[in-house]
């Protein structure tokens, strides 16, 4: 990132903590995918991913003065959207379950193997909502563990556990679908 | 074992693949400003709701030492008023020491019809 970008960047925080809905737009185009990516992996339904998201957003807005920096601006919204998600899976396990989308929820640019793609993003919904936050964190947004506990406020241990044995079942369930595919 | 790391390493590159971003769409961050502007105003305020907490936490911390304050000069002044009434107290018993003195004297007197000095007292 370029020392102009991050000058921009922190301007926008700061035009938007002033007040200036076109600066705070700017924000939430900026973070949308992120934090859109987050809640449908984790709820597993676009309308539900949609509300959390603007949720996120919303309560954004009305906690500005507390977010530092632009660095601080990505670890919130991505602790919050966490939060929220799985707060959400508590009280509606049902979306737990909802076998969807699955279809629909398919990356813009469509990898080369998009049946396997698929049953990686379907085997991820079958871990438990705290593995599957871990999951997510490490290799959609590519935080070290370090940064996952922070964000989860979880001990670093467990998520060093949830991240081998999450890797673990993926790759025998994984393993499996190939097999059964070739 | 360098099997298993490949897997690994096989497998988390097929996470990342996975799990690329998706984006909500273009009309996603209209719809948070429409979602905003449908708020109450004192709600959403960004600034001002800091600015409220601010306001209350200060506000918060100024009753906790007022009552603090308040709770010493009410444990001072009953430290004092009760060295005023031990004080008091001590007086009261000097004067009625003093009074009783008095009266055994007189009594002594006057039952033995001679001075209180010859009766050895």
């Amino acid at each position: 990132m370029s020392g102009d970008e991050e000058c921009t960047r922190g301007d926008l925080l700061t035009r938007a903590l002033a007040g200036e809905r076109a600066a705070f737009a700017a924000l939430v185009r900026q973070h949308q995918r992120s934090v859109y990516s987050l809640a449908l992996r984790m709820l597993s339904d676009r309308h539900a991913a949609e509300d959390l998201a603007q949720e996120v957003f919303l309560q954004l807005y009305r906690s500005l003065s507390a977010v530092s920096s632009e660095a601080h601006l990505g670890f919130w919204l991505r602790r919050v959207t966490m939060h929220r998600a799985i707060d959400r899976l508590r009280r509606a396990p049902r979306l737990e379950s909802r076998a969807e989308e699955l279809a629909a929820v398919v990356s813009e640019t469509e990898p080369a193997d998009p049946l396997l793609q698929r049953r990686l993003r379907a085997l991820l919904r079958e871990l438990p909502a705290a593995a599957r936050a871990v999951v997510l964190l490490r290799y959609q947004e590519d935080l070290d563990p370090v940064d996952i506990a922070r964000t989860l406020r979880m001990p670093l241990n467990t998520v060093k556990s949830h991240l081998r044995r999450s890797l673990a079942q993926l790759r025998e369930r994984f393993d499996e679908t190939a097999d059964a595919l070739t | 074992m360098s099997e298993d790391v490949e897997n690994n390493e096989e497998l988390e590159r097929r996470l990342r693949s996975a799990l690329r971003a998706v984006d909500p769409g273009e009309g996603f961050a209209p719809r948070v400003l429409a979602r905003i502007a449908a708020e109450p105003a004192h709600a959403t305020r960004p600034a001002r709701a800091g600015a409220v907490a601010s306001w209350l936490a200060f506000g918060l911390a100024a009753c906790v030492v007022l009552a603090v304050l308040l709770a010493h000069e009410w444990q001072a002044r009953r430290l004092e008023q009760g060295r005023e009434a031990r004080r008091q107290l001590i007086e009261a018993l000097r004067v009625t020491d003093e009074k009783l003195d008095l009266a055994y004297r007189a009594v002594n007197t006057h039952g033995s019809g001679a001075p209180a000095e010859h009766s050895g007292v």
